[in-house]
This record gives C-alpha cells, sequence and structure tokens, in this order.
C-alpha cells in the first residue's frame, strides 16, 4: 500500500526543508527568544520582589511616622505642663517678692514714722519746758518782789548748800 | 445578531450541499464517475499528488514542479499539467495501474529516480515557512519592544513557546535546556503547523503532511540521530553492560539485546504514533463525508438525511483533530526530550521511562 512506504524523494525534501528550518531557527531565533522571555521572567520576579519590599518599607514609614507623631505629641503635652508649672512658680515668686518689697517699705515707713513722733515729741518737750522755765520765771518774779522773800530764799539756799556739805 | 451568523451559516451550508449534489449528478449523468470506489478515494486524498487540487475541479490541479532522473542518468524537469489526463510528455507518465499506480513512471514502465515536487513537499515548504514566519516574529517583537509583554497572536505563539520550554523542557532536561531546546521547539512548531495545515482542506492546506510516513520518518530519525550521537559514556555503558546481575548478561547478552532494541523501537514508535494519529483522524472525517454519497446514490432523500449526521459527526472529528494536532506535537517533543535526556545521564540514577 502506498500509504505505508515512504516515498524517497518525499523523505529527501522533508529532510532538506527540516534541516534548513532547523539550522535558520536555531542560529537566528529560538536562543534570541529564549534568553528574551527568560530575561522578562527575571524582571517580572525581580518587579514583584521590589514592589514587595517597597510595599513593606510603606508599611514600615507609616508605623514609624506614627511613632514619631506620638513622640512629638508627648513632648508638646510635656512641654506645657512644663510652662504651666513655670508660669505659677513665676507667680508665686512674683507674689513673694512683692509682699517682701511691701513689707520693707511698710517698715521704713514705721521708722520714719517713729523717728517723726520722736522728734516731734522731743521738740514738744523743749517748748514744754521752755514754757515752764517761762512760767516758772514769771511766777518766780513775782514771787520775789519783796525783799524779805529774797532773804529767805538766799538763806534758805545757803542752809541747803551747808546741809550738803 | 447572533440569530443572523447562524442563519447565513446554515444556508452557505445548505447551498453548498445542494451544489455538491448538482455537480455531483451531473459527473454520473455524464458517466465520468459511474461508480463511487471509497478506497480509492480515501487513498487518493491521505495520498501524495503531483498537483494540488482546488475546490469544485476535478480535472483542474495547480500546477507543481516534476523533478525526475532516468535509467540514463539525465534529469528532467517539467511542470505536473504535461502529464495530466494520462497524457506523456519526455518520455514519462502517470502510471494508472500496476505497481507504481499513481506515481511517474518512464513510458516502459520502470520507476525514475524521483526528486519531484510533489504535492505534500511543496506542503512542508508552506509549513516551514509559516513556521519561519512565525518564530520571527515573535523575534521581532523581542527585538522591537524589548520586555513589553507580547500583545495578540504573538502573545499566543509566545505562550506556546513558554509551554513548550519553560513547562516541559527545561524540567526535563534542565541545566542542558539551551543547548537542545531550538531543535524540539523547532520540531514542536513544525509537527504543529503541519498538523493545522493538513486540517483545511483547500489550497494552502490539505496536504497529509503527517499522515505520511516519509515525513515522520524524517522527523524520528533526526530524534534518534540527536539521542545517540550525543549520548554520553554512561548512556552507551548502561546499554551494554547495564546495572543488572550477571547472568542476565555474560553468556548470553539478553539485557543489551533489549537495550539495543530500545535504541530502534523508541523512534520507531514516535514515527508511527504521529503517522497513525493524523493519518487516522484524516481518514474518519473522509469517511463521514463519503457516507453521504455512498447513500446518496441510492435515493437523494437518504442523502440529505446522512449528510446532516455526516456534517455533524465530521465537523466534531475536525474539532478533535485540532486538539489531536496540538497533543501529538507534544508528545513527540516531550518524548524526544525524554530521550535525549535519558541518553544524557552523568551518573547512575533511576529515570522513571515513559515507553507508552
Amino acid at each position: 500500500m502506498e500509504l505505508f512506504k515512504p516515498e524517497f524523494g518525499l523523505v529527501f525534501w522533508m529532510f532538506v526543508a527540516f534541516l534548513c528550518l532547523y539550522f535558520i531557527l536555531a542560529k537566528f531565533a529560538w536562543p534570541f527568544i529564549i534568553k528574551s522571555m527568560e530575561q522578562r521572567a527575571d524582571l517580572i520576579d525581580k518587579g514583584v520582589a521590589y514592589a514587595q519590599q517597597a510595599k513593606a518599607n510603606l508599611d514600615n514609614a507609616k508605623a514609624e511616622a506614627d511613632k514619631v507623631i506620638a513622640e512629638a505629641r508627648n513632648q508638646q503635652a510635656e512641654i506645657l505642663r512644663e510652662a504651666a508649672k513655670m508660669k505659677t512658680q513665676i507667680i508665686e515668686e512674683a507674689k513673694a517678692t512683692a509682699s517682701a518689697e511691701a513689707q520693707k517699705v511698710s517698715e521704713a515707713a514705721q521708722v520714719s514714722i517713729e523717728q517723726a513722733r520722736r522728734e516731734s515729741e522731743k521738740q514738744l518737750k523743749e517748748e514744754v519746758s521752755e514754757l515752764a522755765l517761762q512760767i516758772a520765771e514769771k511766777i518766780l518774779r513775782a514771787n520775789m518782789r519783796s525783799d524779805a522773800a529774797q532773804k529767805e530764799l538766799v538763806n534758805k539756799l545757803l542752809n541747803e548748800v551747808e546741809t550738803k556739805n | 445578531m447572533k440569530k443572523v451568523i447562524t442563519a447565513i451559516v446554515a444556508l452557505v451550508i445548505v447551498g453548498l450541499m445542494a451544489f455538491g449534489y448538482m455537480s455531483a449528478s451531473r459527473h454520473a449523468a455524464e458517466g465520468h464517475e459511474t461508480k463511487l470506489d471509497p478506497k480509492e478515494v480515501i487513498f487518493e486524498h491521505l495520498g501524495d499528488a503531483y498537483g494540488w487540487e482546488v475546490p469544485f475541479s476535478h480535472h483542474y490541479r495547480i500546477p507543481l514542479p516534476i523533478i525526475v532522473r532516468d535509467n540514463g542518468g539525465s534529469w528532467h524537469c517539467f511542470l505536473s499539467s504535461r502529464l495530466a489526463d494520462g497524457q506523456e510528455y519526455d518520455g514519462f507518465k502517470i502510471a494508472t495501474e500496476g505497481e507504481h499506480k499513481g506515481k511517474v513512471v518512464s513510458t516502459d514502465g520502470s520507476r525514475p529516480l524521483d526528486f519531484s515536487i510533489t504535492k505534500n513537499a511543496f506542503g512542508i515548504f508552506i509549513a516551514a515557512i509559516l513556521v519561519i514566519l512565525m518564530v520571527f516574529s515573535i523575534k521581532r517583537w523581542y527585538k522591537k519592544h524589548g520586555m513589553k509583554a507580547p500583545r495578540k497572536g504573538t502573545a499566543l505563539l509566545e505562550v506556546v513557546v513558554d509551554f513548550v520550554y519553560t513547562d516541559t523542557i527545561r524540567p526535563i532536561m534542565g541545566r542542558e535546556a539551551p543547548k537542545y531546546a531550538p531543535y524540539l521547539l523547532t520540531v514542536f512548531f513544525f509537527i504543529l503547523t503541519m498538523n493545522l495545515l493538513g486540517l483545511i482542506v483547500i489550497f494552502p492546506g490539505g496536504a497529509n503532511l503527517t499522515g505520511n510516513l516519509a515525513v515522520t520518518l524524517v522527523l524520528a530519525v533526526c530524534t534518534f540521530l540527536v539521542t545517540n550521537l550525543t549520548g554520553t559514556k554512561e548512556y552507551w555503558k548502561e546499554i551494554f553492560w547495564p546495572d543488572v546481575p550477571v547472568a542476565l548478561k555474560c553468556p548470553l547478552p539478553l539485557m543489551p539485546i533489549i537495550e539495543i532494541f530500545g535504541i530502534f523501537t523508541k523512534p520507531i514508535a514516535l514515527m508511527i504514533r504521529l503517522f497513525a494519529n493524523m493519518m487516522g483522524g484524516h481518514m474518519v472525517v473522509i469517511v463521514f463525508i463519503l457516507l453521504i454519497f455512498i447513500f446518496g446514490a441510492n435515493s437523494l432523500a437518504v442523502g440529505v438525511g446522512t449528510s446532516v449526521f455526516s456534517l455533524a459527526f465530521s465537523l466534531f472529528m475536525l474539532l478533535l483533530d485540532t486538539l489531536v494536532s496540538f497533543i501529538q506535537a507534544y508528545v513527540f517533543t516531550i518524548l524526544s526530550t525524554m530521550f535525549i535526556s535519558m541518553a544524557h545521564v552523568k551518573h547512575h540514577v533511576q529515570v522513571a521511562v515513559d515507553k507508552e
């Protein structure tokens, strides 16, 4: 049967065609195609790894940022508290200084009042003693108009001196 | 829209059927085809020819060059149209009966050395050119677009290349894959293209290429040569002095004989498998179509009834053959890969052998 008997001419042409096809493709096409395909597979793999890495980094960055923000908030609260504390302290201090100053001023005032009082007292005393002297002089003058009285006084004084000695 | 398309397709089919009946009955009336010989029709369609038939014509053939060397040693080259209808030319004719029926013979009946570009040879060239165009289209894409993924047809081809290379050749061959991949990929695409061309009924296709023993013989011989010419020392040692009890190989070399047989049976199995699968598929389709004419010879009504059946079945068979085309190309490639990789054993490992 013809179908089961390979025809020589056909075998020959098939062989020629197949060898030509093989050499053309093996030289110019397949190595390039295989290389390109593998390169692209590599590229895609690398791209996926890179994307995953980037995503992880991004997630990390978010966490980091959250941490920093929280820290900043804490710090802010701390600073505010400090400021409040400082404010009260300053007020306290100011109050204390003010009261101390007031004390001093009032003390000084008292001292000066005292001085003034003393002075006025002294003056008053002097005036009073002068007045008393004048009064005494007047009284004396009035009493010493008579000679008898003068003599008596002299005597008396003399007696006194004598008793003293 | 869908209904309109269905209606158009149905009308075209009915029209073609009517046309076929008309021409068939006219031929019958003219006495050209007095009796239908199914066997002859089948083998005419499966076999080779010196011209390429065209639709709707029983006489006209696309002429192809005939190249023969006569017994005197001189070469003759002319177009096959010179020998049409039993004409003689330059001392040659196409034998109508006898041992060389359908072949070019000298007028004295002896067969010359025949290097004609027959229908099958021409079909092989067409397939080769198609493969070159397809493969270079992938290459051109990579050249032009670099790392961008291919689109449309190129993407389809790339998926097939990727399937054959990355999923089949590389896992089996390992580090040696890039060295043998060009051969295996060429084999795969060549067989696939020839298979699919065989399923197309008009001009660029229609030649029963892989269903021809000569074609599969060449492919199998190539795999045989690659396997055995690149075989390692270990491979030959396992054939002539395999790791079996000495009694099995010393006085009577039982295992070596079996192994040596194995060297030849593997490519022969490749050859027969591809040939039988593709030829069988074509034969079933032709038989289904022929049923129409066998029954139609009795009465028109029976013929019409059968045609619906036959068309449905042959359509199903053609779809199945499309699948088989792919599977057989793949099987040939994967078995070649395994044979070649088995010839490259570095040290003694038990390889699971798929001898089928």
